[in-house]
């Protein structure tokens, strides 16, 4: 009697087991969580693409899941700039949006050099929840312009490449690619079908239920006549002072990344037909400055830029207008010298901390190398900065005036810094009366 | 972000800068004139170490400030 149900009971457990390691190991892979529905819109307005990634994620294994994983192809995974991750909460009317930290990691089943990220969610997606994410994503260097030498009365026509399918370590159920083009002139696409060309918008898809890292590589040849404003390099030298006054020093390696010129430039051509002619050259450089600054000089390599005029309004812009100065269509190195003197320091008993913006002023560029150098007063002790992005940071000491230690040099360097960038950071330096710290936002003027 | 912290701004008003930086130098310069004539026409005998003392302290202390707002007035924060 008891052997009988001891047999049974053996005859049981044994599909019991081997039900619970299949469903482990089920759970155990990143195939539990599926994508229902993903959007992505691609602007090809500037040189600097952006991406909104729209996706309604599903969990659809047993396990909670913390974390979306996002992988970027290699070609693209040099240039990526920023990727923003946020996700939705409330319905219609009530909608507001959390800003979610994405962070780079390996994904060891990830096809060779994918780069992958990971965005942490608020809340552990339980089985069977759905969550709309809205990832932005910025790509610098992107856009390659072909041909490479165009003459002065043609508009530049550039490469974009990119995939059809949205790359994701993921099984997509649906998907829709939507591009942006800055004019209607798109010379050619890659056809993946369905795909369909309407105005301004290029739009690929939807495409149903694809495996994840499915990819399909596209070519759009359009025309993208945005100045390529390129900054090689970007030295930045914030000097502090005991009496209340910041001196800022920049350099710039600017160059014009798109097509280079070929065959002979007319200047009367160039000035008389401005809508035909260099429609692709830099009309104007605008760079917006910190309102209560005095003292600005700019000079490039050669001489004092003298048609460029400093504008004020609520936050001061300085318009360098560079149509006296050959600077177009083509590689034109421009070392730029900007000085200006801005009052901006806070202290709170016993620390002090400056306001300060990481990004470069000049609008609509990308920096391939920024370097920010704070120069501390004499005798400062123990500065930090907290920046929300990952810099390098280090320590220098400078001698300047009338030093006798020297001043304490905290440097910061990023690459590949967009617009985007312009984001609080912090930084601390204590002298021996308290401590300094920067940040600055770049829509809220109230920090100014 | 701190809602209490205040501006660290100049001891001294920025605008006084030029101003301070000529009277000071002014007035030193012009002790430091009157300590070279007192030296000039007194003899040795008739000397009064204290006086000398006096004159160049207050000669040094006047152009010594009077130097700090020039550099800050032209410009070198220091």
């Amino acid at each position: 009697m008891a052997g009988s149900i001891s047999m049974e009971a053996a005859g049981l457990t044994l599909p019991f087991l081997i039900l619970t390691f299949l469903t482990i190991a089920a759970a155990s892979s990143t195939n539990q969580i599926q994508i229902l529905n993903a959007e992505r819109r691609i602007d090809l307005s500037s040189h600097i693409v952006k991406v909104f990634l729209t996706l309604k994620v599903e969990n659809a294994g047993i396990t909670p899941a913390s974390e979306i994983f996002l992988a970027f192809p290699p070609a693209q995974a040099d240039h990526l700039a920023l990727v923003k991750a946020q996700a939705a909460i409330g319905k219609k009317k009530k909608k507001s949006y959390v800003h979610l930290d994405a962070n780079p990691t390996e994904l060891p089943d990830a096809p060779n050099g994918t780069k992958s990220f990971s965005i942490s969610l608020l809340t552990p997606l339980s089985s069977g929840e759905t969550a709309t994410l809205e990832v932005l994503y910025i790509l610098t260097h992107s856009l390659e312009p072909f041909p490479a030498e165009i003459s002065q009365s043609e508009s530049q026509l550039v490469y974009f490449r990119d995939s059809a399918l949205i790359l994701s370590p993921y099984h997509v159920k649906q998907q829709t690619t939507f591009l942006k083009t800055p004019s209607t002139k798109v010379e050619s696409f890659t056809r993946v079908e369905p795909t369909k060309l309407a105005g301004r918008e290029l739009k690929y898809g939807p495409y149903e239920d694809h495996p994840p890292y499915s990819f399909s590589p596209v070519i759009v040849h359009l025309e993208n006549n945005s100045p390529f404003a390129v900054v090689e390099e970007l030295l930045r030298e914030v000097e502090i002072s005991h009496w209340g006054n910041l001196q800022i020093t920049e350099h710039y390696k600017l160059v014009h990344a798109g097509a280079r010129h070929k065959g002979v430039f007319s200047r009367v051509e160039y000035q008389s037909r401005p809508s035909f002619s260099g429609t692709s050259s830099f009309k104007h450089l605008l760079a917006s400055l910190p309102p209560r600054v005095h003292s600005v000089y700019y000079r490039d390599d050669i001489v004092n830029i003298s048609s460029s005029h400093l504008r004020s309004d609520y936050r001061k812009n300085l318009k360098l207008n560079h149509g006296i100065l050959y600077l177009e269509v083509g590689r034109l190195l421009l070392l730029l010298d900007m000085g200006y003197h801005y009052f901006r320091f806070e202290s709170p008993d016993g620390k002090r901390y400056l306001n300060f913006s990481f990004g470069c002023p000049l609008a609509e560029t990308v920096v391939d190398k920024l370097t920010i150098k704070v120069v501390l007063p004499e005798g400062s002790k123990d500065p930090s900065a907290v920046v929300p992005f990952p810099v390098k940071q280090r320590l220098e000491t400078k001698y300047s005036y009338l030093d006798v230690v020297g001043r304490t040099v905290l440097v910061l360097e990023n690459k590949n810094v967009v617009p985007e960038h312009i984001t609080p950071f912090q930084e601390n330096g204590k002298t021996w009366k308290g401590t300094g710290k920067e940040s600055k936002g770049k829509n809220s003027l109230k920090d100014l | 972000m701190d809602s209490k912290a205040a501006a660290i701004s100049s001891p001294v008003p920025v605008a006084w800068y030029p101003t301070l930086a000529v009277f000071m130098l002014a007035i030193g310069l012009i002790v430091t004139a009157s300590f070279f004539i007192y030296e000039a026409t007194s003899s040795r005998r008739n000397r009064s170490l204290a006086k000398e003392l006096t004159t160049g302290a207050i000669a040094s202390l006047f152009l010594g400030f009077g130097s700090l707002f020039l550099l800050l007035a032209s410009g070198v924060y220091v």
